[in-house]
C-alpha cells in the first residue's frame, strides 16, 4: 500500500546549519526511530538497521538509506528501503525543503512510501498513523539536535 | 516455530521483578492482542510473563463512589457484573460490545487499557468517566495516562493493578463498528459528572483516544443530543484509512455523540 503524508517544523539555526545537519551521520542515526546502526557505505549511501515497535508489533528493518537530489543549502532526497523479514518490506522517501522564517529555518517534508508484505495486510488500519508518528517523530527530534548549541 | 521462554508470575512483585531483569520480556495478560501478533511473527519477544496465575487482581467491586476494576478483570465479568451494570451501566455496555464471546472471554481491561490500541473501546470509558489507572506504583489520571498511539505513561516495569472508574450521575457509550474487526471505527463515551462533563472518542483520533471540548462546553448548559446541533469536529488530525476517511470520522464523531446522550438518558 502506498502512503503519503507531509509536514514541516521550525528550527532555530541557519539555513547552512540545518542542511549540514541533514548530512550529519551522528544526528541522523539519533533522529531515526529505533535505529541501531547507521553506516556510510559512500557519500550517499548508507546501511542502516532500525527497531520498529508500534504497540504489539515489533521488527528489525534492515536496509539502505540513499541521499540524492542535493540543492545545498535548500534541501535534498533521503530515500531508503528495507526488508523487515517475515513483516515485509518497505521503501520509501521525503523530499526535504528549506526555507528562511522567522530568523530560523522552517523545515518541510514530503513522504512518499510503499508498504508490502504481511505488515501491511494485517496492520492496514493502524500504518497511516505509524507512518506519519514515525515521520513527525524524526523531524522533531531533528529540531530538537539542531536546536541545540554546539 | 520459534523459541521463547515461558515465565508464570505468582505474584505481582515476582513479576515486576521478571520484567526488570529478563531480556525483552511482554507481559501476557489476555493475549488477544499479543497471541495474535506473536502467531503471525509480527513481534518476537524473548520472554513472556503470564500475569494469569496471580490472584485478586480481577476483582470488581464498588469502593466508596468507585467501581474498582481489577486489571485482569475478562471483558465478559465486567459486562455480566451486576456492581457495574447497577452503578455504571454504559460501562457494562461497552465491555459486551468488545470483539466476540471468545475475545470477551479471555481479554482484560488491563491489557487492553495497557494496549492503548486507537481503536479499542476501554481508552475512551477511562477517558470519558475521569478514571484513574492503579498500577504497581503510582496512580494515573486517564488524562495524563493516554499518550498517543498505542503509547501510556506506563514505564517499562510497571503494571496495571486496577482502574478506578467514580460513579458518573449520567453516562452514555455508543459505538459504530467495523463490521469486520468489531473494533470502534469511531465511539463515543459520554459522561455527566457533579463536577464536570466529558466526551471521550475512540476510532477516530491520529494519536489515539481524546476529548472534545467543544461539545463538553456545549453539553454544560444542557446534557441533551439537541446541545450539539450545528456543532462539529474538525477533520484535521483524525485517522482516514480505507475504512473511513477524516471527514467520514469527523461527522460520526457527532453522531455518536448524539446517540451516546440519548442512551445516557434512558
Amino acid at each position: 500500500m502506498a502512503l503519503t503524508m507531509s509536514g514541516e517544523v521550525q528550527i532555530n539555526a541557519s539555513r547552512e546549519t540545518v542542511y549540514q545537519a541533514l548530512n550529519d551521520t551522528e544526528i541522523l542515526k539519533a533522529c531515526v526511530p529505533g535505529c541501531e546502526m547507521l553506516e556510510k557505505i559512500s557519500d550517499t549511501e548508507f546501511q542502516a538497521i532500525s527497531v520498529m515497535k508500534i504497540g504489539p508489533v515489533k521488527a528489525r528493518w534492515k536496509g539502505k538509506v540513499t541521499l540524492s537530489d542535493f540543492d545545498p543549502p535548500n534541501g535534498y532526497k533521503i530515500s531508503g528501503e528495507g526488508e523487515g523479514g517475515v513483516a515485509g518490506f518497505a521503501k520509501g522517501g521525503a523530499s526535504v525543503n528549506l526555507s528562511d522564517k522567522d530568523g530560523g529555518t522552517l523545515l518541510k517534508y514530503d513522504v512518499e512510501a510503499q508498504i508490502g508484505g504481511k505488515l501491511a495486510q494485517l496492520g492496514q488500519r493502524l500504518i497511516a498513523g505509524a507512518a506519519k508518528k514515525m515521520a513527525d517523530d524524526f523531524f522533531v527530534k531533528f529540531a530538537a539536535a539542531v536546536n541545540k548549541p554546539a | 516455530m520459534y523459541a521463547f521462554t515461558y515465565n508464570r508470575a505468582s505474584g505481582l512483585r515476582q513479576a515486576t521483578n521478571l520484567l526488570g531483569s529478563l531480556d525483552d520480556p511482554k507481559l501476557l495478560a489476555g493475549g488477544q492482542t499479543l497471541l495474535p501478533t506473536m502467531k503471525q511473527r509480527l513481534a518476537s519477544p524473548a520472554n513472556i510473563v503470564d500475569l494469569n496465575m496471580i490472584e485478586g487482581i480481577a476483582d470488581i467491586e464498588l469502593k466508596g463512589r468507585s467501581v474498582v476494576i481489577g486489571a485482569m478483570a475478562r471483558h465478559a465479568e465486567v459486562a455480566n457484573s451486576p456492581i457495574v451494570q447497577q452503578n455504571i451501566p454504559a460501562l457494562a455496555y461497552l465491555a459486551g460490545l468488545i470483539g466476540d464471546p471468545a475475545v470477551r472471554h479471555r481479554g482484560t481491561i488491563g491489557g487492553s487499557v495497557a494496549n492503548n490500541d486507537p481503536n479499542a473501546d476501554y481508552p475512551a470509558a477511562c477517558l470519558g468517566l475521569g478514571a484513574t489507572i492503579i498500577t504497581t506504583k503510582r496512580k494515573i489520571a486517564a488524562d495524563e495516562f493516554f499518550k498517543g498511539l498505542f503509547e501510556t505513561a506506563l514505564e517499562g516495569d510497571e503494571i496495571i493493578t486496577k482502574i478506578s472508574f467514580p460513579v458518573a450521575k449520567k453516562a452514555g457509550y455508543y459505538k459504530f463498528r467495523n463490521q469486520a474487526s468489531r473494533f470502534a471505527l469511531v465511539g463515543v463515551f459520554v459522561a455527566k459528572r457533579p463536577s464536570e462533563i466529558r466526551v471521550a472518542v475512540t476510532g477516530a483520533g491520529g494519536s489515539g483516544v481524546f476529548r472534545v471540548t467543544s461539545f463538553e462546553e456545549a453539553l454544560k448548559k444542557r446534557f441533551s443530543p439537541k446541545s450539539l446541533d450545528g456543532l462539529t469536529v474538525p477533520a484535521n488530525g483524525l485517522a482516514g484509512d480505507i475504512h473511513g476517511s477524516a471527514e467520514y470520522r469527523a461527522h460520526l464523531i457527532g453522531v455518536c455523540a448524539k446517540r451516546a446522550l440519548e442512551a445516557a438518558d434512558k
